[in-house]
């Protein structure tokens, strides 16, 4: 397992390393021992102090210490004579004597102390390096149970051992056999039920189980318990620190998830409450116009009859002709729309000759075009195209009102259509102030309306982004722009499949 | 011949003054018609009208301000245009000053029947008649008497102060809002159920059936229209 060379044995247990470090002294003196057997050399207190450098660079300042002292007694003892006793013969051994406990002592102390340093430092740079691993880790998705899994990963490799995220009906794990796991479960179910209830940040130990709760912003996403791969005693108390960091970093993962998915709820929500109200006002306002418009026409022909000039009944009986219409038009729009949305459209394309359609738009916008210029060019008078001759018509009438609407009286509209590129491309510009670069592709959005500094025209948003919906259905584009020559005015250009003659 | 009444139509709907126009003309009025807020305070100050038609929704400003701005100076009667479903709207126009109301759509016949009401009342109030009279009730202003089929009836103050409200308004609907400051005064703070409980009682009064009242009508969730001196 890598996670066991990340917590070495020696740093882990205390009385283990003293233990080595009397080991290491022994070795010391077997060597010291085979040397003057071998060789007839007295002065091996290098051979001791060696093996205090040893002990202390590998096992810290305590064990060094001790073996500093062991050292000396066993130089002492064993090889100052006379010798197997700890009694020394001359004052010059005595100053030998003591001037080697002090090196030793010195040196295992500076030895050990560096040791020491070293070992916090690599302890201090795995944590930072765990921890933001888990940081990245979790940070990389906002998806609520691969959060929980990867929490279970971190802590349980944090803890050499296994870890289970339990949540309010998602229990996730991270290591260990089946057995294991389904022992741990019932164990780790009840504990974790109990960490939950507790208060934030304290973490509840029950044998080699440990449980926090996962807490972020008073809120509760579960708990996670774990224990080491083995039931010798506990992780210290700096890899329970950094484990409670990880489940706390973990639970504020979840509550950043969670609040994201509720967030994207409520925009949702709102959105289709945005539409309902839109929808609503729409209908309120573009039916109610016509319906009073109609309703005031007929009841004045009803009661006026008689006194009513030819003129005025007449105008009165077109208006009515002309509101039933703008209703009956309305109506279309949103069918195709409730349509569209709920993608049961149906597109019956055939052949459709581009002037027809455009003429048709033209003369029935024509009575309401106050003034304006509408003029078509088109390049050849039999370009075909093959589309739905009924949607084809209300999305024209749609781009082109929305010219109408945006654009001074008395300018000009101009629809263009073309064959490009194997496709038939018609364009219809108006004079109007046009449409910023940056918001052209939204006005093909739902309730999209340019923010106007005069009286805004009437409408809800719907004209365009029903006109790009039926224009794709019939296999188009649609794509807004500045107008080709530069003037000021939007430009808004369709592509359609052409016909091919054969 | 009386002098024809003038009428500022305030509407930005074409279609709709292409009726209106001819039709109010045909009836005898004469119109001027604005297109915006703005334009129809202009107007309705630079010259003299009997009565302002105004729609509520007006492409430049609320029409409820264009009540506000007139009233500055002016009595003049406003009939508001104004959607069906729309009743917060349509009280605070009222409160604001507005004299009455039309749904959104309506019959021509009904439009000329409340420009009818609202001209007469604005003639009613400079008459110097003390009386008034519809079908059954009378009121005498002068004596604070007030009798159904030629019955002297007995109402408190508070009765009589609300059924005065409504015979100065006759024909058009008096608001919660505006009845509490006539009766209670124009700060009190009254709850709308005292209004229904005062109505109640001046209805057991002068209703034949209070049940199914004739001259004192309610106007669902907003306020109360007394029958009308001439009305059929």
């Amino acid at each position: 397992m890598p996670g066991l060379s990340l917590w070495p044995v020696r740093h882990s247990r205390g009385l283990l390393r003293y233990a080595w470090a009397t080991c290491i002294v022994a070795g010391g003196t077997l060597l010291a021992e085979a040397l003057y057997r071998t060789f007839d050399i007295t002065r091996l207190s290098m051979v001791f102090l060696a093996a205090v450098l040893v002990a202390a660079l590998h096992l810290g300042r305590g064990p060094a210490l001790l073996s500093a002292i062991l050292a000396f007694l066993i130089y002492n003892f064993y090889l100052v004579e006379p010798r197997f006793t700890l009694q020394f013969a001359s004052a010059e051994d005595f100053l030998t004597l003591l001037l080697f406990l002090a090196v030793a002592l010195g040196t295992g102390s500076l030895a050990g102390r560096v040791s020491d340093e070293v070992t916090q430092r690599r302890s201090r740079e795995r944590t930072l390096s765990t921890l933001f691993e888990a940081s990245r880790l979790m940070s990389a998705t906002e998806n609520e149970h691969v959060l929980r899994e990867r929490i279970a990963e971190v802590v349980a490799s944090a803890a050499q051992g296994f870890a289970v995220v339990i949540g309010d009906d998602h229990v996730r794990h991270a290591s260990g056999d089946v057995e294991e796991r389904r022992a741990a479960e019932v164990t780790a179910g009840e504990l974790a039920r109990s960490a939950m209830s507790r208060a934030a940040g304290t973490t509840l130990r029950s044998g080699i189980w440990s449980s926090r709760p996962l807490q972020a912003d008073d809120r509760t996403f579960g708990a996670v318990v774990w224990r080491p791969a083995s039931d010798r005693e506990r992780r210290g108390s700096e890899v329970e620190g950094l484990i409670d960091v990880l489940v706390d970093l973990g639970a504020a993962a979840i509550a950043r998830a969670w609040l994201s998915s509720v967030k994207a709820e409520i925009e949702a929500v709102t959105q289709a409450e945005r539409l309902r109200t839109a929808l609503l006002s729409s209908i309120s306002h573009d039916f109610r116009t016509p319906l009073a418009t109609i309703l005031a026409s007929a009841s004045s022909l009803l009661e006026y009859d008689g006194k009513l000039d030819a003129g005025v009944r007449r105008d009165l009986l077109e208006n009515i002709q002309e509101e039933v219409e703008r209703l009956n038009r309305f109506v279309a729009n949103l069918l195709n729309m409730t349509r569209l949305e709920s993608g049961v459209l149906e597109v019956r394309t055939e052949p459709v000759l581009v002037r027809e359609v455009i003429d048709r738009v033209l003369h029935r916008l024509g009575r309401r075009s106050g003034g304006r210029k509408l003029t078509q060019l088109i390049s050849f008078r039999d370009l075909e195209v093959q589309a739905d001759p009924v949607l084809l018509e209300q999305a024209l009438t749609n781009i082109a009102e929305n010219a109408v609407s945006y654009s001074p009286e008395a300018s000009e509209v101009t629809v263009w259509a073309n064959e490009m590129d194997g496709q038939v491309v018609i364009d219809i510009s108006d004079e109007g102030a046009g449409v910023p670069a940056r918001d052209q592709a939204r006005i093909f959005d739902k309730f999209y309306r340019v923010a106007q500094s005069g009286p805004a025209p009437q409408g809800a948003g719907l004209g365009l982004s029903i006109a790009r919906g039926l224009i794709e259905a019939m296999g188009g584009q649609v794509l807004a722009g500045g107008r080709s020559d530069g003037r000021s005015g939007l430009s808004v250009e369709m592509r359609l499949p052409r016909v091919t003659s054969a | 011949m009386i002098p024809q009444s003038r009428i500022l139509v305030v509407d930005d709907e074409p279609q709709l003054l292409r009726v209106l126009r001819p039709t109010l003309a045909t009836a005898g009025y004469d119109v001027t018609t604005a297109e915006t807020g703005a334009s129809a305070i202009t107007t309705s100050a630079a010259s003299q009208f009997d009565l302002l038609l105004l729609d509520l929704g007006l492409p430049d400003m609320d029409g409820k301000d264009v009540i506000s701005r007139v009233r500055e100076w002016s009595d003049v009667p406003i009939l508001v245009l104004s959607a069906r479903d729309i009743e917060a709207e349509k009280i605070e126009a009222l409160d604001r000053g507005a004299d009455d109301y039309v749904n959104k759509p309506f019959a021509m016949g009904e439009l000329m029947a409340r420009i009818r009401a609202a001209l007469r009342g604005r003639q009613r109030r400079y008459s110097t008649q003390g009386r008034f009279k519809a079908a059954e009730l009378e009121i005498d202003f002068s004596t604070r008497r007030v009798s159904v089929f030629g019955e002297e009836v007995r109402l408190t103050r508070r009765e009589y102060d609300l059924l005065r409200t409504m015979a100065l308004h006759a024909g058009k609907v008096v608001t919660h809002k505006q009845l509490i400051a006539a009766v209670w005064g124009p700060q009190a703070s009254v709850e709308a159920q005292f209004v229904r409980v005062l109505v109640g009682q001046v209805r057991q009064k002068i209703e034949e059936d209070s049940s199914v009242p004739r001259l004192l009508l309610t106007e669902a969730g907003l306020g109360y229209r007394l029958r009308s001196e001439d009305e059929e």
